[in-house]
């Protein structure tokens, strides 16, 4: 009764009450029902005496002592309740009686369900009495019966009053009665074997709703409890101990040295920390030691703990297996040949205990079994099974099986599912229904590598990865924090806390809250219920067992402790766990591996090379020059090539391009990119609108069109090589070839506070004041624009303040470059506007090229300006040379000038008439020129020459370059003519005559030399015309110069004219 | 007598009963059945029912040397069955229809693979 635990007192205290009060009640139907139920009253009465009794010695057939003791209990217990019936009520007789029976019950550790059994005391607190007095011998009744007075009580007890006048006469016949119980329990061991072969599996069948009912919270041990030692024992032998045990205790019960323990266990499993020891449950330590003597393996007198009484439900916890979810990932650990190899869970039986798996087989096909069979040196032979080199992994091939075991093999090669040698094989994997137990579930951590075998082998090809089930099995895998972490509490009490992680010892935590009511606060936790928190926007980097380790990137969305970033080098959205991410300081992420880092141009072999877009941890991911993606180890790239500056390529055009150019495809999908790489005929380009190949595309150098050259290199598509360099007439003059610097202006530059309109660009058309200004450049403080925007000089257009005119603010100064220094110009013109400089006389007419050169060369515009006659120009006009040409053009005037050759050629230098006539002007112009008493017409040429130079800078220029020489006639402006004839002057200034002859056509020709030629329409068409574009073709203005580059052109009449005339000269 | 007792080598048979976690030889179950709970799983001589109400996965065993006064059987609910050799941890599940004819017995069902615990 020691043993019995508080609430079982509790229990039996509440039974008593029920006895205590209904008793009465029950008595009276007792005596009305006396006569007619006697019989089975005793019988049932009988019958639950004799349940005792027959239950009593059932479990203490076989050790008398306890069971002895355990009466003298009952006795003292009896008596106990006597007292206390006797004290409260006449019938507490009756009562005390039927306690003992109860008490008797619950002794017998055979606890029934509380319901039944209490109606039954109560019945057989009545009855009891009678049964006992009358026929105590009465056959036993089985339960029916019992069930029937159940009945019969129940419906008594709701009309019964108490008349406690017959509870004297019970209480004599009770005492009676429990007398002869004694007695009977006295011999019960008699009886035990018999009554136990009747009653013995029902009685124990009774427990189960009883222990159901009862939390474990009530069940820890008490110091009434026996206690528990840990025995050393040898390892592995634990259950062996354990059994050793049992039979012992079997084979002592009954005898006078029963074994003195009431339980012995052992907890040692595969993983467990508890070998080594088994844990017997006794009274006394020396009840162990004569328990445990002489057994084998078990060393009783070695040291012995006593397990505390706390720590005792520790000793049996049970801890779940976690459950099998299909798709998860194990590992295989029993046929040896598996050992270690992953497996993937298509099912799990019911019972739990199996799962259907299934793996990469590794097999043999019989290869080996030759092997085999033959009987090693030692004329044994080699058993299968033995370790040798295991076969690769490899998919279930049909082909090969078939070779050598054509028999052993079937199946259906629709559903691709084949038996082979007892083996099951569906689509190439090995499926194998597998103890659960023999299987590795926790801490799998599958790699990449092995997952993806699984993957690939899908039918239809498509990559069919369950990342939810490979999540499972990796959230298993540890976690790491570290001090700095923020982290957020999901589990336990301080659920929803979020800090910043101090410091971390083990599995603990210390977290500086940062939110909410706690903040400032230190707490410690324990690493399980933690996650690490992000926020979008955070920049982390992926650490831990994901493949998508070593990404770096930012962090978008955030589902539970799934964490979507998009990286930074690919720009895909990634979704990892946060415990695999740590906040980054670092940008981009690994870049590089080893020598190779990303947009690195490499060779992969002798005729491929490409450019790195992807690096992983062990390998990355080259676009080839064939625009292919493929993924290469650092091992397979023959070298690296170092980035080539000076690389160049002409572009569809034919205009160089070079590294960092942007350029854009031609057809196609017209991308366009920045080159990284040329290699041969090929670019790489990059783009930041496509993440695709990190934004790298590969295509032909011939296939793209510039769009912007690095540092502004001019790349006009009209320009063609520069000729200049290869004029053998100017490297023989190499100081006129020499670049000259525009004449230094001193003082402030002129351009400040002037109102300038801009032509082009963002701001064209915009009208500001120039605020400041470099070599090339001025700050133009818009009207329309807050603040100062910088504006190539090239691109204003000086005004007047007033009028808004056109102005040639330069035009004073313009002078001295004058004369000699005109033709040097023209060739420095060369040098720095790079062809074309024509534009920068753009500005004014009249400063017309030799102006706009102004700052380098004036010369021609001299005149130009118009200051004078044209009786001038001629004079000057070294450009009056120029003559030839003339010549030549003016066939293509043809008749129409009457003026002659003779004058034309006087200033025709300059004129370079043709332009001219080109417009039809030309009749004017000789006009012009004939005219002198005007002093535009007589410029005219000069203008047509100067004036349009400038023109050179733009189509456009042309129409204003009338505009600009002299406001008021526009017919003057020989507009055409000047465009033309602008690179002319240039051209005249050239100091050769074949120079000269050359320009007159040159500038003109670029454009449309064929509308030049409608345009000059039948009349002389064709010379000049067709001279003029021969010479553009080659690239104007330089080409010019060279006779040579005539001489190219030999279609042209004019240009042989030309010669010919300048050798008439 | 010492039924319970299993020899080192027939070890390999042991199955643990699911609904009370008694340890015996498969064929002994077969033979016997389950001394706890025959009643109403009614193994003996089905081996299919000994199929799915036994495990053949169980850890730690327990000697329940007396049943009555041991606090380890009290902790494990054993009290009440007979003296064996038991089981702390038994894996797999009952089959469904088994656990119906448990509620039919008017038996509550204790799983022996240490979900219960995790309710406590």
């Amino acid at each position: 009764m020691a043993s019995k635990a508080p609430f079982q007192f509790a229990d039996d205290s509440g039974s008593e009450d029920d006895n205590f009060n209904p008793a009465p009640a029950d008595l009276t139907d007792d005596e009305t029902a006396k006569s007619d139920r006697r019989g089975s009253m005793a019988a049932d009465n009988d019958d639950n005496d004799e349940d005792k009794d027959e239950e009593r010695p059932s479990k203490s057939a076989s050790k008398k002592r306890p069971r002895d003791d355990d009466e003298e209990d009952e006795n003292g217990d009896e008596e106990e309740q006597e007292e206390n019936d006797d004290g409260e009520e006449e019938g507490g007789d009756v009562d005390g009686d039927d306690e003992e029976e109860e008490e008797e019950d619950e002794d017998d550790e055979d606890v029934h369900r509380h319901r039944r059994k209490r109606r039954k005391d109560l019945r057989s607190a009545f009855f009891d009495i009678e049964a006992e007095v009358e026929d105590e011998d009465e056959a036993e009744e089985d339960e029916k019966d019992g069930e029937e007075i159940e009945d019969f009580i129940d419906n008594a007890e709701a009309d019964d009053i108490a008349e406690s006048g017959h509870l004297n006469d019970d209480r004599r016949h009770r005492e009676l009665d429990r007398r002869r119980e004694l007695e009977a329990s006295m011999d019960a061991e008699k009886q035990a074997q018999i009554l136990r072969e009747r009653y013995g599996k029902r009685a124990s069948n009774r427990a189960y709703d009883e222990m159901a009912v009862v939390p474990k919270r009530l069940l820890l041990p008490s110091v009434d409890d026996p206690s528990i030692w840990a025995v050393r024992c040898k390892e592995g032998k634990e259950r062996e101990v354990v059994f050793s045990i049992m039979r012992r205790v079997e084979e002592r019960s009954g005898s006078n040295n029963e074994v003195p323990i009431t339980a012995a266990f052992e907890r040692a499993g595969p993983n467990s920390v508890m070998k080594g020891y088994i844990y017997v449950e006794a009274r006394r330590q020396a009840d162990i030691l004569v328990a445990l003597d002489g057994l084998s393996n078990v060393y009783p007198r070695s040291k012995m703990m006593l397990v505390e009484i706390k720590d005792m439900p520790d000793l049996l916890r049970v801890i779940k297996t976690p459950s099998l979810e299909p798709g998860a990932w194990v590992r295989l650990k029993k046929p040896a040949k598996y050992a270690g190899d992953l497996a993937q869970v298509l099912d799990v039986t019911e019972n739990g205990l199996e799962a259907r798996v299934r793996f990469i087989p590794r097999l043999d096909y019989g290869v080996r079994d030759e092997t085999l069979s033959t009987p090693t040196a030692d004329g044994k032979r080699k058993r299968p099974g033995m370790p040798g080199p295991r076969p690769p992994q490899r998919l279930f091939s049909e082909v090969e099986a078939r070779k050598r075991h054509p028999r052993y093999i079937q199946g259906n090669p629709q559903t691709n599912t084949w038996t082979y040698m007892g083996e099951d094989f569906e689509n190439g994997f090995q499926v194998k229904d597998i103890l659960i137990s023999q299987l590795e579930v926790k801490d799998v951590n599958p790699t990449l590598e092995e997952v993806t075998k699984f993957a690939s082998g899908s039918e239809d090809g498509t990559e069919n990865l369950d990342l939810k089930a490979l999540a499972a099995s990796l959230k298993d895998s540890n976690v790491t924090y570290a001090a700095g972490d923020v982290i957020e509490v999901f589990e336990g009490e301080q659920q929803g806390v979020v800090g910043k992680a101090i410091s971390v010892q083990g599995d603990i935590i210390t977290l500086e809250v940062t939110e909410g009511d706690l903040t400032g606060r230190k707490i410690e936790v324990p690493n399980r219920g933690i996650r690490k928190r992000f926020r979008p926007g955070d920049h982390v980097r992926v650490i831990g067992g994901s493949r998508f380790r070593d990404e770096v990137g930012m962090v978008v969305s955030i589902v539970d402790d799934r964490v979507t970033i998009v990286t930074d080098q690919t720009s895909q959205e990634v979704t990892v766990f946060s415990k695999d991410l740590r906040e980054a300081s670092d940008i981009g992420g690994q870049g590089s591996l080893g020598q190779y880092s990303l947009l690195d141009l490499v060779q992969l072999d002798p005729t491929t090379v490409g450019c790195i877009v992807k690096v992983d941890r062990e390998s990355m991911v080259v676009l080839d020059q064939n625009g292919e993606t493929r993924q290469v180890m650092p091992s397979q790239i023959t070298n690296k090539l170092p980035k080539r500056r000076a690389a160049v390529a002409a572009d569809r055009n034919g205009s160089e391009i070079r590294l960092d150019d942007v350029v854009r495809e031609y057809g196609g999908q017209q991308r366009q990119g920045k080159i990284i790489h040329i290699h041969r005929s090929f670019v790489f380009l990059h783009s930041n609108t496509t993440v695709e190949n990190a934004g790298v595309f590969v295509t032909r150098a011939s296939n793209v069109n510039t769009i912007a050259a690095k540092g502004g290199r001019i790349n006009n598509a009209n320009s063609g090589p520069d000729l200049s360099t290869m004029n053998p007439a100017l490297k023989r003059n190499p100081a006129a070839n020499n670049v000259m610097k525009p004449p230094k202006t001193f003082g402030p530059d002129r351009a400040i506070n002037q109102t300038v309109s801009i032509r082009r660009g963002g701001y064209k058309g915009l009208i500001g004041i120039v605020k400041d200004t470099t070599e090339t450049h001025a700050r133009v403080e818009l009207h329309s624009k807050r603040g100062l925007v910088t504006i190539p000089k090239t691109d204003l257009i000086f005004r007047d303040k007033v009028t808004g005119k056109p102005i040639d603010i330069y035009s004073r100064s313009g002078r001295g470059g004058f004369s000699g220094s005109g033709r040097g110009g023209f060739n420095g013109s060369v040098g720095w506007s790079g062809g074309s400089r024509t534009p920068m006389g753009a500005g004014s007419g009249e400063r017309t090229p030799a102006w706009g050169a102004s700052k380098t060369t004036a010369r021609t515009p001299a005149w130009g300006r118009g200051e004078t006659s044209g009786s001038r120009t001629p004079a000057w006009g070294d450009g009056s040379r120029t003559v030839n040409p003339y010549d030549g053009n003016r066939t293509a005037y043809g008749g129409a000038t009457t003026y002659g050759g003779s004058r034309t050629p006087a200033w025709s230098s300059s004129a370079k008439t043709p332009a001219h006539d080109g417009f039809g002007h030309g009749s004017k112009t000789p006009a012009y020129g004939s005219g002198s008493s005007d002093p535009w017409g007589s410029k005219t040429p000069a203008y047509g020459v100067s004036a349009p130079t400038p023109g050179a800078s733009g189509a456009d220029s042309w129409g204003y370059t009338p505009g600009a020489s002299g406001g008021s006639h526009p017919f003057d402006a020989p507009t055409p003519g000047a465009g033309l004839g602008a690179p002319t002057p240039a051209a005249l200034s050239a100091p050769t005559p074949g120079a000269y002859a050359a320009p007159s056509p040159a500038p003109v020709s670029a454009p449309t030399p064929g509308a030049w030629q409608g345009g000059w329409g039948a009349d002389a068409a064709p010379t000049p015309a067709v001279g003029a574009p021969t010479p553009a073709a080659s690239g104007g203005y330089y080409g010019a110069p060279t006779p040579a580059a005539y001489g190219g052109a030999p279609e042209t009449p004019a240009a042989t004219g030309t010669i010919q005339y300048a050798e008439d000269d | 007598m010492s039924e319970n007792f299993v020899a080192p080598g027939q070890q390999r048979y042991l199955r643990a009963c699911m609904v009370c976690s008694i340890v015996m030889t498969f064929s002994r179950f077969r033979d016997e059945g389950c001394p706890n709970c025959e009643e109403f799983l009614h193994l003996q001589g089905s081996p299919d029912q000994i199929d799915s109400c036994t495990s053949p996965v169980f850890e730690g065993l327990i000697t329940l040397a007396d049943p009555s006064k041991s606090w380890v059987a009290k902790w494990q609910r054993l009290d009440g069955y007979v003296r064996g050799v038991y089981a702390t941890k038994v894996s797999g599940q009952l089959p469904d229809d088994v656990r119906t004819t448990l509620e039919e017995y008017r038996v509550t069902y204790i799983p022996r693979d240490g979900s219960a615990t995790e309710l406590d």
